[in-house]
């Protein structure tokens, strides 16, 4: 859920005990806009926005399907459904939604009053070809193709009812369907180039993609005949603001200076320190918004040696503290996880009984595992073999504070005799290395709406590399027994019985010690205190601008 | 009598002329090399970054497409093949002709470049004459100005100028995004650390200038103060750090890779590191082949520089 934080208090400490000379001068050379009362929503004006993702290399989330792009996207695109803050599916694009008792056929009630922002009407037959857009290999989806893999076959039953045939029942069909990646695209568009259609795809969304200067600034301009907000909007019609800049400016130091000196107007990816000193100041507010789906979580790899053992597994756990390295290297920006879910969705479960810091323990049940001698460097060995785990680590997806976690967590391991070998790379070497099966730890957060990526990340089947030799289950775990529950829940559309099949599901990998939660994945937006109504859509916790609105 | 300097000159244009493409060559084939062995698949670089979920149908469809699924050594000499008639071939993450692309960042870093260059020469070129002529006292603080600008690192810098200039002084934007004010930071950014470079050279050899005899016969002929500084000594002083130029434009190019980051200016610096990222070999290549020949021209304009300057260097 994401939450706002005015934390007006911590402010009037700051202001009132001035804190340290910067936070002074940079509030007294910034106007201090927070006090101004909020009144009705003011029309126009244009915010920046500043992305500190990499640039898209095509606006289209159905092209590839990554987070960046779902950010964007989210200003021009619409999904069928959407999901509230309480983790309920609500009504979008799409009216109301019946499957059949089998779970085979789903219909799918749309909205009649609809028009893409080329003229071209939303229609059953506008579903049916961006479905079928997904799924053609050559527009190279990976996100929207995965989750429509139960998905054979489309049909239109009228103009504003379209069918879905599935494979087997999928209980995450309408979580998968309220991804931006899977959001709508005019057919007209879609029959355009590739390239045409990357550079400005056509939705229905409350704005629309005017220019992209690339590697400099995307423009969009709002869509005046707009009508089809999420059911969970603050308001109806067109969108407050008539124009949005979306930068990209890769330095998180650049990023937050920019927005201190008012040229940006919010920021994405904020690190803890820039979030810290934000929370010092009287013109920025900070929105906190989890990622879906897991948690940032240590994979340990259950399938090699010493892993392979469920107590070097449990030791290795209780040798490391996480508790002090995150709230010291976080400065209390992020909330220390007990959960292989991330703490937006309603069907986690959290145990942190499991996940106490406790060398001796620890200690003992490495000597019943047989690591009971120690080398000349204080590492515990067996047969003449070091107790080594060796951690690629992605310099490009763990954030400077998130590598800190990982050396401190190296070091009060190193107490308990683990030898962890930290190896920082780039994206491609650290792939290369988890497809070589080269680790025994690694951290490789993973955003879907839904406890369903449960079995994207613990199904023996996910231990199968893809031909790229990507595979999700990188803790190996390969459990029957989890399986069958992953299966079943997949397949299983009573919401009790679901969340209680995922419930046992999470707490059999819990309990067999191969996760190490850290925290969930952390989203921090920063904004400037007149930027008004800014929210996330619950869904895959990107901003979303509809709402936003500037009070200068 | 006319026809010879004529021949030398071809002769001596034909071998630079072999050289640069021999230079080209090695560094198409060096960064093509170099590339590869990054691990990964460079279908995965189409298909929306490493790590994708791409599936099989997808990474089939890349690969022919591409020809990845070619023998390396094919994919190289179909590649140099195209470098050779002008064709840089196309992106594999951003679905554009990679020439076209380049150019439209080439005039951002090169403007960032040129003008970079030049304040460090009016900066070194100040710093060194007015600490050689102020005594000792300005010697030592112009030296050590010289040492401490030479090793600023670019991303210190670049920070520093922010929190100066944009956040406490607030005179200045914080990212470069168009118009003369965002080029001021960049620009000092990498003007700073190369003035300091370059003023050490021209100090040293200013002083080693003045103490030359023919600096004695341009004081004997009754030459006053500035025309021996600023006519004969500063001359000799500056060649030096001409030939180094050619160098140094290199270098703004490398460091215009930070600072076009730091400062979010769109240029070939900050194209260069996203395509190292997404392993978009055809950029990569581009990238360093359009440096490459900025490198040769410039090295080719500070020896006829170095010419016009110093008559011994035409004679020979």
């Amino acid at each position: 859920m994401p939450l706002r934080h005015p934390s007006r208090t911590r402010r009037l400490l700051a202001a009132t005990t001035g804190i340290v000379a910067l936070g002074l001068l940079v509030a007294g050379c910034t106007p201090a806009t927070s006090n101004k009362p909020v009144g009705e929503p003011k029309t126009g004006g244009t915010l920046t926005y500043a992305s500190g993702d990499a640039e898209p290399t095509c606006l289209d989330p159905h092209v590839g399907g990554n987070f960046p792009q779902a950010l964007v996207s989210a200003q021009y695109l619409e999904s069928l459904v959407s999901r509230d803050s309480a983790g309920q599916i609500i009504p979008w694009l799409a009216e109301s939604w019946t499957p059949s008792d089998d779970g085979l056929t789903w219909d799918f009630t749309l909205r009649s009053d609809v028009t893409f922002t080329d003229g071209t009407v939303f229609d059953a037959s506008a579903v049916q070809a961006n479905i079928a857009h997904l799924q053609d290999p050559t527009t190279l989806s990976s996100t929207g193709y995965l989750a429509l893999g139960k998905v054979t076959g489309t049909e239109a039953v009228s103009p504003t009812v379209v069918r879905f045939t599935l494979s087997e029942p999928d209980s995450a069909l309408l979580e998968s369907l309220s991804q931006t990646w899977l959001a709508m695209e005019s057919p007209t568009a879609l029959k355009r180039s590739q390239d045409e259609n990357c550079a400005a795809p056509v939705g229905t969304g409350p704005f629309l993609v005017e220019s992209w200067v690339k590697q400099n600034a995307i423009t969009l301009v709002r869509n005046d005949d707009y009508v089809s907000p999420p059911a969970d909007a603050d308001h109806a019609g067109p969108a407050y603001l008539d124009e949005v800049i979306w930068r990209f400016i890769p330095d998180s130091a650049s990023r937050y200076a920019a927005l201190q000196s008012g040229e940006v107007d919010v920021i994405d990816n904020a690190q803890p320190d820039t979030i810290v000193q934000a929370e010092q100041s009287d013109s920025i507010e900070h929105l906190d918004s989890p990622r879906p789906g897991s948690s940032n979580r240590i994979e340990l790899n259950s399938g090699q040696a010493p892993f392979d053992d469920v107590r070097v597994r449990e030791a290795f756990i209780h040798s490391a503290n996480v508790d002090d390295a995150v709230s010291s290297l976080f400065q209390g920006t992020a909330t220390r996880s007990y959960s292989a879910l991330s703490s937006v969705e309603s069907t986690a479960v959290s145990n942190p009984a499991l996940f106490d810091y406790d060398p001796t323990a620890a200690a003992t049940l490495l000597d019943a595992a047989g690591w009971s001698e120690t080398d000349a460097d204080g590492y515990r060995v067996k047969d003449g073999v070091r107790l080594s785990v060796e951690f690629p680590v992605s310099t490009n997806q763990s954030i400077p504070a998130e590598q800190s976690v990982f050396e401190q967590i190296q070091a009060t391991a190193k107490e308990t005799g683990f030898e962890v070998k930290l190896a920082p790379m780039d994206l491609s070497s650290w792939y290369a290395a988890l497809a070589s099966n080269d680790y025994n730890a690694v951290s490789a957060p993973y955003t879907k709406v839904g406890p369903d990526v449960l079995r994207i990340l613990y199904h023996s089947d996910s231990i199968v590399p893809a031909p790229s030799g990507y595979f999700a289950n990188l803790a190996q775990v390969n459990d029957p027994a989890i399986d069958e529950l992953l299966t079943t829940a997949a397949r299983t559309a009573d919401a009790a019985e679901r969340a209680s099949l995922y419930a046992d599901a999470q707490n059999r990998i819990l309990e067999g010690f191969y996760i190490l939660p850290l925290y969930d994945q952390q989203n921090h937006f920063l904004l400037r205190s007149d930027v008004v109504g800014l929210r996330t859509l619950p869904t895959v916790a990107v901003p979303t601008l509809y709402d936003a609105w500037l009070n200068r | 009598m006319f026809r010879v300097p004529v021949l030398q000159l071809l002769r001596r244009v034909l071998t630079r002329l072999a050289g640069a493409v021999f230079v080209l060559w090695m560094v198409a084939s060096v960064t093509f090399f170099a590339v590869r062995l990054i691990p990964g698949d460079p279908a995965q670089a189409v298909l929306g970054g490493p790590g994708s979920q791409a599936s099989p149908e997808a990474l089939a469809a890349v690969n022919a497409q591409y020809g990845f699924d070619q023998p390396v050594i094919r994919q190289y000499f179909s590649q140099l093949g195209r470098l050779a008639t002008g064709d840089l071939g196309r992106s594999y993450a951003l679905n554009l002709d990679v020439g076209p692309l380049l150019l439209s960042q080439l005039g951002g870093t090169l403007l960032l470049a040129v003008v970079a260059l030049a304040l460090a020469w009016l900066l070194a070129l100040a710093l060194a004459t007015w600490s050689t002529r102020s005594g000792r006292i300005a010697s030592r603080v112009g030296s050590a100005l010289e040492i401490v600008a030479a090793a600023l690192p670019h991303f210190w810098l670049a920070t520093s100028l922010i929190v100066v200039f944009s956040i406490w002084l607030g005179v200045l934007p914080p990212i470069s995004t168009g118009g003369t004010l965002g080029l001021v930071l960049p620009v000092l950014t990498l003007a700073i650390p190369l003035a300091g470079f370059l003023g050490q050279i021209m100090r040293e050899s200013l002083l080693r200038a003045l103490e030359s005899p023919f600096v004695l016969s341009a004081r004997a002929r009754g030459e006053n103060e500035r025309g021996v500084r600023w006519i004969h000594a500063l001359r000799h002083a500056s060649l030096p750090a001409i030939s180094l130029s050619g160098w140094a434009f290199g270098s703004l190019i490398s460091g215009a890779v930070v600072v076009e980051t730091i400062f979010a200016r769109p240029g070939l610096g900050r194209t260069l590191l996203n395509a190292v990222t997404l392993r978009d070999v055809p950029v990569v290549i581009g990238v360093v082949m359009i440096v490459a020949v900025a490198y040769i021209l410039m090295t080719l304009l500070t020896d006829a520089v170095s010419r016009l300057v110093d008559p011994r260097l035409r004679l020979s």
